[in-house]
């Protein structure tokens, strides 16, 4: 066991996911604060740094007259690819976060990795679209389905955390409130619902809406059960006869049938 | 409909249900010739092999028990698990002309035919006999296949993925992130949900509170 799990872990070493080292320039200090994965987080808190700089920049703005300077540039260059990999035809790229692996961050570094991760999508989309403007492959475009998967692996994991909590504390499955209501056919559906300033009684389009069936719909009904019931019927029959045919041509093995 | 339902609805590609599958992959134009929209035909009765029963992968070496190249023994190309078919190397080939137009004949090449399952063994590594294969667990918990025959384990091939990565010999790329953070273990439970951590790891304090609204 120990064997493989460990054979298992080094193979995972050997699968790299996708980080980016983000710079930021904070022109009130006059500092530059690298993050990068390896070595500052989650242990180092730079964000504090950042807050505070902020905070020094706005009441400055506020003790200024307003001035009107160049546009800055700062940061645009994110949005394309480094300029190592510029006329490429292939970029190398390692493979997407696991929900397992994303399962074992905390919350802040997940935080992190968001927006990390929305970076580089926005990058690969900026590629994507240059390349179909310049009528031309864009260089490796599995890159952008590993980030739409480690996206939303790491969306699921979130929505995991927050719905233990949520069960665990108040009892309620859902995040969103519902209802199980009939609409105007008959069928009974699970509503969704939505926020609104106003309550019910004085919402005149809400009042408009049918949760229930009118009188003349009852006969439809039975009609709509009936072919159902005779489809499902249908349905059953063909594949008891699929299963005598595969037992006849194959009598030695019927395992699972399809 | 929701939009994501909707939009994965779309990526996925639907088969009519007594859609036959052939050699050529579904979104080429062979296949789409052979598999017109309005085509009917007899229909092709598939042994059901359940998924995990399944013994046979690309880059195996097997024997062909009939046929034209009986006791032959080939390495797997191809894998097609919906009819059941196997596309050994070189084996079990037929001939004819490839890229034909106007005014050359084409080239003369050999093509394989697919095996059934019913007519490929897998090998014993041991005494390169033609033998029966059943999936059994290790001491370690590993699924791994048995001959049945001898007791020998039958080692899964190695093959090249398909996007030319040999794990052994990756170096990382400067946004790849190294082994150590990925595996690097940062969470602690806690009461808390992720925006009132961040928040708290941020400094940021909102004393607003939401205007009242109603949910129906």
């Amino acid at each position: 066991m120990a064997a493989t799990s460990a054979g298992r872990v080094l193979t995972l070493c050997r699968q790299f996911q996708n980080a980016f080292r983000i710079s930021t320039t904070l022109s009130a200090q006059q500092s530059t604060v690298t993050l990068t994965k390896g070595r500052s987080y989650p242990h180092r808190l730079p964000s504090t740094l950042l807050s505070s700089s902020w905070s020094c920049n706005l009441d400055l703005a506020v003790q200024c007259r307003p001035l009107h300077t160049t546009i800055s540039r700062r940061g645009l260059e994110e949005f394309f690819d480094i300029p190592e990999n510029w006329g490429e035809a292939t970029v190398k790229s390692g493979a997407p976060w696991t929900a397992k692996q994303l399962r074992t961050k905390s919350n802040e570094d997940l935080h992190k990795l968001w927006y990390v991760l929305l970076k580089e999508k926005n990058m690969l989309l900026t590629i994507e679209q240059e390349s179909k403007r310049q009528g031309q492959q864009m260089p490796s475009p599995e890159r952008l389905k590993k980030i739409d998967r480690s996206i939303r692996r790491l969306d699921t994991v979130v929505k995991e955390r927050e719905n233990a909590l949520r069960l665990l504390q108040t009892g309620q499955e859902r995040a969103r409130p519902g209802d199980w209501r009939k609409d105007v056919f008959g069928r009974i559906y699970w509503y969704r619902f939505r926020e609104h300033a106003l309550p019910w009684y004085m919402n005149r389009r809400y009042k408009r809406k049918r949760f229930y069936t009118p009188a003349f719909v009852a006969p439809h009904l039975r009609l709509r059960l009936e072919k159902y019931l005779r489809a499902k019927t249908r349905k059953q029959k063909k594949e008891s006869e699929n299963q005598a045919v595969l037992k006849e041509k194959f009598p030695q093995m019927q395992a699972k049938s399809q | 409909m929701r939009l994501t339902a909707f939009l994965s609805m779309a990526a996925k590609a639907a088969f009519p249900h007594d859609y036959r599958f052939g050699t050529n992959r579904p979104w080429t134009i062979a296949a789409k010739r052979m598999n017109p929209p309005g085509k009917k035909r007899r229909k092709v009765f598939v042994e059901p092999i359940p998924y995990d029963e399944w013994s046979v992968f690309r880059g195996d070496t097997v024997e062909i028990l009939s046929g034209k190249d009986k006791g032959k023994q080939g390495k797997v190309t191809q894998v097609f698990r919906h009819r059941n078919w196997v596309i050994l190397e070189g084996l079990n080939t037929h001939f004819r002309y490839i890229g034909k137009s106007a005014n050359y004949r084409g080239t003369y090449i050999a093509s394989e035919a697919p095996l059934l399952l019913r007519d490929i063994s897998l090998i014993d590594p041991t005494d390169r006999k033609p033998t029966e294969v059943e999936w059994r667990f290790t001491e370690e918990g590993e699924k791994v296949r048995v001959s049945v025959r001898t007791g020998r384990i039958v080692p899964k091939p190695v093959v090249q993925r398909r996007d030319g990565i040999i794990p052994q010999q990756w170096k990382d790329g400067p946004k790849d992130t190294s082994p150590e953070d990925t595996l690097e273990k940062t969470y602690m439970p806690s009461l808390k949900t992720l925006e009132e951590e961040v928040m708290e790891k941020l400094g940021i304090e909102e004393p607003r509170r939401n205007q009242k609204s109603y949910w129906y």
